[in-house]
């Protein structure tokens, strides 16, 4: 039986060549999308859980909102971990890791700056699964100066030599770790990366009782099965216990006092698994992932193949009277009902089996593409995971069915007698339905238009707004700290090239990586207004450099001595403290240390808002100080970057330092900041192509079978003297009303969905009404050139052969 | 082997009932040839439709070797045509996609009959109908009188006692469609009851009884 179906199915198949090319092809782009979709849904959703412990270990965060500023720390205070493991049974085990720069590392002749070196407890490696393939995890980093390094990172050092016992000098530190431990390397889907982990007992800082610093990435891990929420509630003793005394000597008023200015703070736990999708904290040790995107892709696959798998039901019930005649026969040669529905899910099953097969190539060529877009490493390996193997043909046998279902129900239930009669209609019913399928179909490619569309303005928008400051011919040099006293000096000899405008010495930038300082601070003297602003430190260079304004007041100068103490606000401060326009003169006296230093500057200048965060967020007050600090941004002047950028390498040479020459351009890290969005527009344009190509593709087959249905009808019309175009518009004119139909559902739903979306950004653009006509007249336009096709064919036929064929 | 009582059916056409068959009493025997005949729209294909429970009457009784057909189950009712009664067309309906072989062969898949048994007997049935060398052409290969052949063969492989045959030379030259009714005569003659609807007198001599039916009556 199975055999006399494989033959039918087969011929069937070659006969119609371009249907089954149509199915297959939709079918296929469909599955592809659909599974790389699915491997980047579970690897996000992956995150942190190749730990044993995954669920019973959660990081301490700090949260505060004082002076109606919010603070979300991922980060907490040094005491933290051990007084949480002191004072609560059930805090089994508390762990520390804390990020100390980007040191450079000496071992014998071989000398690299590294990115990141963490400096993690004893106990990290019986906390987080990451097994040690050389040396003792529970011992390995209990002594000072010791340091467990991944497989890659003894490579660069040690060559193939054995890593255990070598010493590595930390030449920004001056200090030597020795190596104790092997592991293989960070699982990439971890919310943190490092390839050396220090030793926290050597660092005099973790040991201190300090509960007004912050820094210190705090796990615990609980007992099974237990509700970290009766934890969580106990938390804000700790907070009075230790950090109240801390508040009373640092702001000379108890925590209480501090409490009932309606400000608020406290500890709180997050677990594990939810941290790559948290986001609002700062200080996190990798940018987090966004659950929307998940969403949205994950919406994206399922219509994918929803819309492919329409196509096939659709071609498949408008080819049905083609296969009528067979179903007729059957059923007079003694089959049943059931015999014939699993005929035909047989064969949709064959097909979406093809179709499975084409779309593993597709996977396996579009993977690296999608990897290098959505920065992921996506393996289709059905060697390492046979579950996969499984999963993925399960998966082909219920697209299979899925799409066949219907068909097959439809087909089976023809009537044997009016089919052989020749009686057979298609009934209206059917049609509706068809007409249905089409309308999901192109609300679905509408939508994803609007989408695309919207967030390519909002990238525009973001790329032409006002920052405040001028992100164009602005080269950023941030390792001048290695000059030392030299710096000025370097200062100077660049200010002497023709091609430079002006030079300022900040490590302070308003996109990209930046120095970030935030200080506590109240105006005029009120202690109760105390405030957590962000601080920059600056030259008098920096404003005009940076192509700011000074809206008020004046711009630092080194004609008065007194600026030392004087203080320059941007907007938002100016009005935060309840100044306005007359900020100048007023004072800020800011909370230098813990230990209760304090100083007031007089306010000199209100320069213009900037923007110094990226747009999702709202410009908040910034105070800016007359302070040394490295790094050199300069204003380039006129086109010869590369000549300029030569002779700064020439010069920076002579100073004889270790660091290279290295810079970037302003405008390049604002477009980094933007990045994961770019990506995104890309990837969506992407999806919607596909999207739309599919959709077309079922239209196409649609109109074949239309035409070819009509072709009596039309002969008939043409011999009574129908011109070719009233025929294609007697042919187009149904499939354009249903794409119609189609906008009137998508343009509300993609307004609203794009209108959440927007929601994310602070600075964002107001949906127009021209995208919506844009949007429906690129569809029109997409499937009227689908349908003309056939309709011009079937208009231009002559019209007695048509009518002979009858 | 089969009795008709009062068979009534009609189709609703606005308020009016459009009656094909009106009152249609008929009973035949094992072993007899019946030829159907009548103008254009006199109920022909629908009675012969109803003999082969394709079609139900709207009322009426319908008894087939002692079982009341139009009481029984629908599963029973389709084990019961699949056991006794064969089909042939006027159109042939032969499936396109399938060889001559596999024409013939289908009915027996869906009998649940094993490989080699099936084998054997369309070999013998394309041997006894003399078309052996044809047996891996497809349909439109082949000429209107080899195809209602392939149609008969495919009807009588399951062994039926009943051939319900539609015009079945309707298409066929004069010479080809004598020889499909010498077949039938030949299959008669082995015990296979009969019953053809056609327009032909020719032809219904071939047959020993004949049914004449006008506006759905049987007026002989």
């Amino acid at each position: 039986m199975i055999q006399n179906y494989l033959k039918i199915a087969i011929r069937n198949l070659l006969r119609n060549k371009v249907f089954s090319a149509i199915n297959i092809v939709g079918l296929a782009l469909g599955i592809a999308t659909c599974l790389v979709i699915m491997l980047f849904v579970y690897d996000e959703l992956s995150y942190d859980r190749f730990n044993e412990k995954t669920d019973r270990i959660f990081r301490v965060v700090f949260k505060a909102s004082i002076n109606d500023g919010k603070i979300n720390e991922a980060n907490v205070m040094p005491p933290t971990a051990q007084v949480l493991k002191n004072d609560y049974p059930e805090v089994l085990a508390a762990t520390r890791l804390r990020t100390s720069g980007s040191p450079e590392i000496i071992y014998q002749n071989k000398k690299f700056k590294e990115h990141d070196f963490a400096s993690v407890d004893a106990n990290f490696f019986d906390v987080f699964t990451l097994p040690l393939l050389k040396g003792d995890a529970k011992t390995a980093l209990r002594e000072p100066n010791t340091a467990v390094i991944t497989q890659d990172f003894a490579k660069k050092y040690f060559g193939d030599e054995n890593p255990i016992g070598k010493v590595l000098f930390i030449k920004s530190w001056n200090e030597n770790y020795k190596v104790t431990g092997l592991i293989d390397k960070v699982p990439h889907n971890s919310h943190f990366h490092f390839d050396i982990f220090g030793s926290m007992a050597g660092v005099k800082d973790a040991q201190a009782a300090s509960w007004m610093t912050s820094g210190y990435f705090t796990y615990l891990v609980l007992p099974e099965d237990f509700d970290y929420k009766v934890l969580e509630a106990k938390l804000p003793q700790v907070i009075k216990k230790y950090m109240g005394p801390q508040i009373q000597t640092a702001m000379g008023m108890s925590l209480s006092q501090f409490l009932q200015k309606g400000n608020q703070l406290g500890l709180f736990l997050q677990p594990l698994t939810s941290i790559h999708f948290d986001e609002g904290f700062t200080g996190t040790l990798e940018p987090s992932g966004n659950i929307q995107y998940v969403y949205i892709f994950g919406a994206i696959a399922v219509f994918m193949l929803l819309i492919a798998c329409i196509n096939f039901m659709n071609l498949s019930t408008a080819g049905a009277s083609k296969r009528a005649k067979e179903v007729g026969v059957r059923k007079v040669l003694g089959s049943i009902k059931q015999d014939l529905i699993s005929q035909f899910l047989f064969e949709s099953i064959l097909l979406s089996v093809v179709a499975l097969l084409l779309s593993l190539m597709l996977v396996q060529l579009s993977l690296p593409v999608f990897n290098d877009l959505a920065e992921k490493d996506l393996q289709l390996d059905f060697l390492k995971n046979p579950l996969l193997l499984i999963a993925f043909l399960v998966f082909g046998l219920l697209v299979g069915v899925l799409a066949g279902s219907y068909p097959a129900f439809f087909l089976s239930s023809f009537n044997p007698v009016e089919v052989l009669k020749g009686k057979f209609k298609l009934a209206g019913k059917s049609i509706s339905l068809r007409s249905g399928l089409v309308v999901f179909q192109f609300f679905i490619s509408i939508a994803l238009i609007i989408g695309t569309t919207v967030v390519y303005q909002q990238i525009k928008f973001i790329q032409s707004k006002d920052l405040g400051y001028a992100k164009d011919q602005l080269l950023i040099m941030r390792n001048t700290w290695s000059l030392g006293k030299n710096e000025e000096v370097f200062r100077q000899q660049i200010l002497q090239d023709p091609r430079v405008l002006s030079v300022t010495s900040a490590g302070y930038l308003p996109a990209g990586p930046s120095d970030s300082n935030n200080s506590m601070g109240y105006p005029d003297s009120d202690e109760s207004q105390v405030m957590r602003t962000l601080e920059y430190k600056i030259d008098e260079q920096y404003i005009p450099t940076m192509g700011m304004k000074v809206i008020a007041g004046r711009n630092f100068s080194k004609d008065f001595a007194t600026d030392s103490t004087a203080m320059i606000i941007n907007e938002t401060a100016a009005k935060a403290f309840g100044w306005g326009k007359n900020a100048v003169g007023h004072t800020i006296t800011r909370l230098k240390n813990n230990d209760g230093l304090k100083v007031t500057y007089s306010i000199i200048g209100v320069v213009k808002d900037f923007h110094f965060k990226s747009l999702h967020e709202n410009i908040t007050p910034l105070l800016m100080v007359s302070e040394k600090t490295y790094g050199l941004t300069i204003k380039v002047k006129g086109k010869d970057v590369e000549g300029l950028l030569a002779s700064l390498k020439n010069q920076w040479q002579k100073f004889n330092v270790e660091e290279p020459f290295s810079y970037s351009f302003m405008d390049e890290l604002f477009e980094k900041t933007y990045q994961s969005e770019q990506k995104i527009s890309v990837i969506l344009s992407i999806f919607s192509g596909l999207t739309i190509f599919v959709a077309c593709l079922g239209l196409f087959g649609l109109a074949t079978f239309t035409a070819e249905q009509r072709t009596k009808e039309i002969g008939v019309r043409k011999v009574l003297g129908a011109s070719v175009s009233q025929i294609v518009t007697l042919l187009s004119k149904e499939f354009l009303k249903l794409v119609l139909i189609a906008c009137g559902f998508a343009f509300p739903i993609g307004y609203w969905l794009m209108n959440k979306w927007l929601q994310d950004f602070a600075y964002r653009i107001e949906i127009s009404a021209w995208i919506f006509v844009l949007a429906g007249i690129l569809a029109l336009f997409i499937a009227l050139l689908t349908i003309s096709y056939q309709a011009i064919k079937a208009a231009l036929a002559n019209p007695v052969t048509s009518l002979r064929t009858e | 082997m089969l009795e008709l009582k009062n068979i009534f059916r009609w189709y609703n056409s606005g308020v009016n009932r459009a009656f094909v068959l009106r009152d249609v009493s008929l009973n035949i025997e094992q072993g007899e040839f019946v030829s159907i005949m009548g103008p254009s729209g006199s109920g022909k294909s629908t009675l012969l439709h109803i003999l082969g429970m394709m079609d139900e009457p709207n009322e009426g009784e319908y008894s087939f070797l002692g079982e009341n057909v139009l009481k029984i189950k629908e599963k029973q009712r389709a084990e019961l045509y699949k056991k006794h009664i064969g089909f042939v067309f006027q159109a042939y309906h032969l499936i396109d996609e399938l060889t001559v072989y596999e024409n013939i062969e289908t009915p027996l898949l869906y009998h649940g009959i094993g490989s080699s048994e099936r084998k054997s007997m369309v070999a013998d049935i394309l041997d006894r109908f003399n078309i052996v060398g044809k047996k891996d052409l497809f349909p439109n290969q082949l000429s209107g009188g080899q195809q209602q052949l392939v149609g008969i063969a495919r009807a009588i492989i399951t062994k039926p006692n009943l051939i319900l045959a539609d015009e079945p030379t309707g298409n066929l030259n004069s010479k080809q469609g004598q020889e499909i009714m010498e077949l039938f005569k030949t299959l008669n003659d082995e015990g296979v009851t009969i019953i053809q609807v056609t327009h032909s007198e020719k032809n219904a001599t071939y047959g020993s009884r004949v049914i004449e039916l006008l506006d759905g009556r049987i007026e002989r």
